[in-house]
């Protein structure tokens, strides 16, 4: 029941029941049959997006923090990049060299005032290894220290530095005597005297806080602890800081605890839950935060004598795998367990907490989740002032927000907002354009094969120049965007992310297209090599064709073959291009006459003008003159070209004499 | 061996890792060691690669951007193979598809095992091992026997069946031959119609339309190529007339030894009177007028005009006694002299401008020379006399009927499109019996008909774009013709993609970048790199050009196939991708696609292109109706 999974609660609380009494009894099994089909359909997205979720927070992909729709959960701003110098990192180094090096505690003396002061005291529990005789592990618990606290403090007045602090030593976390130590934690014991401020009864609850050096630590009160008498109330809570394992579960930051009462002190390991029992009734995990009482603290881990068994090493989320469970949760844990059901059950607290409800601060947003199977709503789910994610609990934090993410995230689902008058109302169907195609990069596929998704740390991947900094024009973040569009059916079928998110191949080769090569288009030549000889050999086959021509034909075509020319009017220009670039060779394979032959044909078909011949002839007689000692060689040249090309005719035609003659092409 | 090898592996294993540490790639693990292989564990790593997933089939195509002209297929290339199955189950299809081609099928030789040129190859392979003659004749002898024994009962050209053993004949028969084949090949030798070098040692001196006849016939004025891909027929151009007369005689004399001097003491006078003469009867500008045409224009009206009878015969005796006087005695090569017939068609009688680009004479040896052959150069064509000067408000008229008749051939005709060939009837105007207008075209650029010719497109004159029916070339599913249309840009911008006028994109290849992936659909799909706008020009659909004979007979492997590109183009003509062809062959078909296809007229040629049906986006396949 404690949110293990989804489906398990959907068969919980399915929204036709009151449907289902009204109906007969065949119907009855039909409906049934349908209502296990559409668990089925739900079951296999929402499992896979718990498994995407898990390898999420083991190995990120990418932070949430990053997308412009989540900014807000990006705690820092980038405001002091514009002033950040070097020499300031030297300066907060050597700040943190100043602090003590021992664990750091904190929470102390401010005021003794009696209405807005607590007594804390902090103890240090070491459960020892069970030895034969033992029943039951042996407890040390080591007394730390014990301050005087300010009850719900306002947190404007509170001074940095002016807030009590404990400290523990880190000779406490060294194997003591005769006990081998198994896991260490923390308890915390406030206890408080006197009567109840009849403001605290004026509003239900009291808003007491517990100042805790930099952090203000509040500590809420439920309204039913109404006894009137002068009796002293204690609250627990219990913190580990080394697991069994001996992995540090407590690392450096602000810490909010949620406090019970000691009757029903720390819940034994045993009963382990993530349920709070709170006045004899269940508390879903994160209530205890806005109803019951907490403390709040900072803690810092100082220098690092304490060892390597002390370094804070473990990743936040090594939490997740050990073994000790704390009944306390934190707010560093990852665990949340799934809160669309858990909020329902809250529903039932609600009569009794009416007027608590009435003069809570802000207003809280009620999201219900329909789910929708064969256009049938199939069961409604409403999670109440909590906008996390129900498949990945990523706390979303807006509206706009968890419905961008829903959207994006989970697009085996489609997501449909409407507006209701408590909050809003999202419609959960089964996407069935979702064809599970890959929709990230294509390159990391194939770039690397072996490499792409490595999860053994970081690899070397094909080089991809991209745009690091694009601002792209963004539609201001409004809810319609997620409003059923009127002609939806096309918008839905196509995919959600436009653009190339697929792997392209070169045509020639099928090999994969690798990302420097996307811009180029290789294929796009007008003259491929095979046409170019094709040119060639077509015009060598010529049997009546001398080696001369042949070979100005075969320049002339290639040059044609390059440039694309397309109109008569572009030939003078093409004539002198052809000049220019082809000039030399024509001079050293002693062309120029053939060369001339071709102006004057081109001329009898109206293609140039006289002017450009002379102009093309006095161009070559230019590049000839240009030409380094072709004068001196030239006679030899002459032969020996000449002989060469009649060679050359002779062996490349060889094989194909009598193919073709240029007069049958004119019959 | 093993460990030899192991040695290698690792080797070869610690370079690359040296040195991709350097490129920070992640190294490559093989298992530290493998020590003795007997009695101990071994560990290796183990290395999964993830699965790359299979690419479509493609059968090998050759890349083109221009369509490509190929003959009907007389022979079946090849009995394609298309798995066991099919074979097995359908026996008549294979028998069928070579009946279409009369049963002949590549690679069954036509005479037997030797041809010509495996003959001539094992007569000297024979022939090395005899040293005389007689020997020779008898390796030959024996040779013919075996080869008799090898094509029993076919037929061989050299030996017909009559000879049955009179080896010692068929000796002399095949020695025969075996000179006639051998003689071909020595080098410098070529066939008699062939024209020799003009740039090379045995250039002779050959007639103008000799030395002319090979660029003349292999040149495609379509194309502008040598023996182009496309048109297989290419019209000679003696039958193209002259537009205007753009010789014009240099006016100033090229130098000292200038041929000028001596004409212009004894001719001056004369030159003038004729000019005079000759504008009032004719209107020619007097620049335009050669001095040779006044000549022999002098000659032919002798019969009219008896003064200037006597005046001609009075002036030239003694022009030619001063040339013949003064002509030195220069040597004029073969080349030199074809050069000069050559350029004495073009130049008429710009002496000194033929000397220019004959480059080893002077104007005064040219001259003279001119005088030598005078008998047989053709004289200067006269202005086309019977097209009086037209006025433009005719032409504006001309405009208007065309505009009409293309609506009207638009709404009226039938869908039958028939292939543009150059019409070529010369002294007829083209009328009901001109091929272009039976096969209902316009005649282009390249009809040997006049550019007043009432059947020509005349181009369009949009300042605009080009892309609505407003432009009667877009109306005509023409492209603009860069020599036909001026004012649009069709002619403007040629190496930038960015023209004013939309309607000449195929022309132009301004095609868009596609890329290659498998298809959504099936097989392989097209991609667009780039957003396009509607109606925006994506690609011309390239290929192999064929008749529509020929498509019916590879329509029928195709369509077994399962996979076709062809692609009709008009009543002629198939555009066939299947061997050739460009990358938006891969465009799948689609009833509701997003391109379309366009048959074009573009510069004479029907085209292909590929447009956008609807804006598309990035990263989208390309689909057209193949209906």
């Amino acid at each position: 029941m404690s949110g293990a999974s989804c489906k398990a609660n959907g068969a919980v609380y399915p929204a036709s029941s009151a449907m289902m009494n009204s109906v007969k009894k065949p119907k009855m099994e039909q409906i049934q049959a349908d209502h296990e089909l559409f668990l089925q359909a739900f079951e296999k997205p929402t499992q896979i997006y718990r498994f995407l979720r898990t390898r999420n927070l083991i190995a990120p992909v990418f932070l949430h923090r990053t997308l412009t729709f989540m900014s807000h959960r990006n705690g820092r701003t980038n405001a002091k990049r514009k002033t950040f110098k070097v020499d300031d990192m030297l300066q907060t180094v050597e700040r943190m060299k100043g602090e003590v090096n021992l664990p750091l505690f904190i929470p102390s003396q401010n005021s003794e005032n009696e209405q807005n002061s607590v007594s804390l005291e902090v103890l240090l529990v070491k459960v020892c290894h069970k030895k034969r005789k033992d029943v039951s592990c042996p407890i040390k618990q080591v007394p730390t220290g014990k301050k005087q606290v300010p009850l719900n403090p306002d947190s404007n007045q509170t001074k940095p530095g002016s807030h009590p602090s404990l400290l523990v030593s880190s000779n406490e976390f060294e194997p003591s005597n005769s006990h081998m130590v198994k896991s260490y934690s923390l308890l915390f014991r406030v206890s408080r005297t006197g009567r109840r401020d009849t403001n605290g009864l004026v509003n239900g609850e009291a808003n007491e806080n517990i100042d805790v050096t930099d952090t203000p630590s509040r500590k809420k009160r439920s309204s039913s602890h109404r006894d009137e008498g002068e009796t002293t109330e204690t609250f627990v809570a219990q913190m580990t800081v080394f697991d069994k394992n001996r992995r540090l579960q407590l690392l450096d930051g602000e810490y909010e605890v949620s406090m019970q009462g000691m009757e029903d002190s720390p819940v034994s390991k045993k009963r382990a839950t993530w349920e709070t029992i709170l006045d004899g009734k269940r508390l879903p995990p994160f209530e205890t935060f806005s109803q019951g009482p907490t403390l709040q603290f900072m803690l810092r881990w100082t220098g690092d004598a304490s060892g390597k068994s002390t370094a804070p090493v473990a990743k936040p989320l090594a939490t997740r795998n050990s073994e000790s469970s704390s009944p306390m949760e934190t707010r560093t844990s990852n665990h949340r367990a799934a809160l669309m059901t858990v909020k329902e059950s809250v529903s039932t607290d609600i009569q009794t907490r009416k007027e608590q409800v009435l003069c809570e601060p802000r207003q809280k947003l009620r999201i219900f989740y329909q789910f929708l199977y064969n256009n049938n709503t199939r069961q409604q789910t409403e999670a109440r002032d909590d906008l996390h994610c129900p498949w990945c609990t990523l706390n979303c934090s807006k509206l706009y927000s968890l419905l961008k993410h829903l959207k994006l995230s989970h697009s085996r689902f489609i997501f449909n907002y409407v507006p209701h008058p408590k909050g809003a109302r999202i419609d959960v169907s089964i996407n069935e354009c979702y064809d599970g195609s890959y929709v990230g990069n294509p390159q990391d596929i194939h770039s690397q094969p072996g490499f792409a998704f490595s999860r053994n740390g970081p690899v070397k991947r094909t080089a991809v120049t991209h745009i690091l900094v694009c601002r792209p024009k963004r539609t201001k973040p409004s809810l319609s965007e997620f409003l059923e569009s009127e002609d939806g059916e096309l918008e839905q079928q196509r995919t959600y992310v436009s653009g190339h998110n697929r792997l392209y191949f070169h045509s020639d080769s099928c090999m994969p297209l690798r990302p420097q090569e996307m811009e180029e288009d290789s294929e796009d030549e007008r003259d491929p090599e095979w046409l170019r000889e094709k040119t060639a050999t077509q015009l060598d086959e010529f049997t009546d064709v001398n080696e001369g021509e042949k070979e100005v034909m075969k320049l002339w075509n290639l040059h044609v073959m390059k440039y694309g020319f397309i109109a008569d009017n572009q030939m003078n220009q093409a004539i002198m291009l052809f000049a220019e670039n082809t000039g030399a060779h024509i001079i050293r394979r002693n062309l120029c006459r053939n060369f001339l032959l071709h102006l004057v044909s081109m001329h009898d078909f109206n293609l140039v003008s006289t002017a450009t011949i002379d102009r093309a002839m006095a161009r070559l007689r230019q590049i000839q003159e240009e030409l380094p000692d072709i004068e001196e060689e030239q006679q030899d040249q002459t032969v020996v070209s000449a002989g060469a090309c009649n060679g050359n005719a002779v062996t490349s035609t060889g094989g194909k004499q009598g193919k073709r003659t240029k007069s049958a092409l004119t019959d | 061996m093993f460990n030899t090898n192991r040695q290698k592996i690792m080797d070869r294993t610690d370079i690359l890792n040296q040195e991709w540490k350097t490129r920070r790639i992640q190294p490559v693990h093989i298992m530290t060691s493998v020590g003795s292989l007997r009695g101990t564990r071994e560990v290796i790593p183990l290395k999964t690669l993830n699965a790359v997933a299979s690419v479509p089939v493609m059968y090998s195509w050759s890349p083109l951007q221009q369509n490509f002209m190929v003959e009907d297929e007389t022979v079946l290339h090849n009995i394609p193979y298309m798995g066991d199955e099919i074979l097995d189950q359908d026996g008549t299809f294979i028998e069928e598809l070579i009946k279409n081609y009369d049963g002949k099928v590549h690679g069954d030789r036509e005479c037997g095992f030797i041809n010509d040129e495996i003959f001539v190859e094992l007569v000297s392979a024979l022939s090395q091992y005899s040293d005389n003659e007689d020997d020779e004749e008898e390796e030959e002898h024996d040779f013919k026997v075996e080869k008799m024994e090898l094509c029993e009962g076919k037929e061989h050209p050299e030996d017909p069946p009559a000879l049955i053993s009179l080896s010692v004949c068929l000796s002399v028969c095949l020695s025969v031959r075996y000179k006639e084949l051998t003689e071909q090949q020595l080098p410098g030798a070529l066939p008699p119609e062939c024209t020799p070098n003009i740039d090379g040692p045995n250039a002779r001196s050959v007639q103008r339309e000799q030395s002319l006849h090979s660029f003349h016939t292999l040149f495609c004025r379509r194309c502008f190529k040598y023996d182009c891909f496309l048109h297989p027929f290419h019209a000679t151009p003696n039958t193209y007339k002259r537009k205007n007369l753009e010789n014009q005689v240099d006016t100033k004399p090229c130098g000292l030894d200038c041929y000028m001097y001596l004409v212009q003491v004894s001719q001056r006078s004369f030159i003038h009177s004729f000019i005079k003469y000759h504008s009032s009867v004719n209107c020619c500008s007097p620049s335009s007028v050669s001095v040779f045409t006044i000549f022999t224009s002098i000659k032919q009206m002798g019969g009219k005009n008896s003064s200037f009878v006597r005046g001609n015969s009075r002036c030239q005796t003694p022009v030619k006694m001063k040339l013949t006087g003064e002509a030195e005695a220069v040597e004029w090569s073969g080349a030199e002299a074809s050069l000069f017939r050559v350029l004495i068609g073009t130049y008429y009688d710009n002496f000194c401008a033929i000397a220019r680009l004959i480059g080893t004479k002077t104007c005064r040896q040219v001259y003279e020379f001119r005088v030598k052959e005078s008998s047989i150069i053709a004289r200067a064509p006269a202005e086309d006399e019977d097209t009086p000067p037209r006025k433009k408000k005719r032409k504006h008229r001309l405009w208007a009927t065309h505009c009409r008749k293309i609506q009207l051939k638009k709404d009226g005709s039938s869908n039958h499109v028939y292939n543009y060939q150059p019409c070529d009837h010369p002294r007829q105007p083209c009328d009901s019996s001109c091929p272009c207008v039976t096969a209902q075209n316009f005649c282009e650029k390249f009809c040997q008909c006049s550019s007043e010719c009432q059947n020509r497109f005349p181009g369009c004159r949009c300042k605009a774009q080009c892309n609505t029916k407003q432009c009667p070339c877009y109306l005509a599913v023409r492209e603009c013709d860069p020599d036909l249309c001026l004012t649009c840009g069709a002619a403007d911008h040629w190496d930038s993609k960015n023209v004013s006028c939309k309607n000449c994109s195929i022309q132009r290849g301004a095609k868009k970048h596609l890329l290659l992936a498998p298809s959504d659909v099936a097989g392989w799909g097209i991609f667009i790199k780039e957003p396009v706008q509607k109606n925006e020009f994506i690609s011309e659909y390239c290929g192999e050009i064929i008749s529509q004979d020929e498509a019916d007979r590879r329509g029928k492997v195709y369509d077994k196939y399962m996979c076709s590109f062809l692609f009709n183009l008009n009543n002629d003509f198939v555009v066939d991708a299947t061997r050739k062809g460009n990358k938006i062959r891969f465009a799948n078909h689609s009833v509701n696609p997003n391109c379309y296809a366009k048959v074009m007229m573009v510069n004479g040629d029907h085209r292909i292109g590929i447009f956008a049906k609807r804006a598309i986006q990035t990263g989208e396949e390309l689909f057209f109706d193949y209906r």
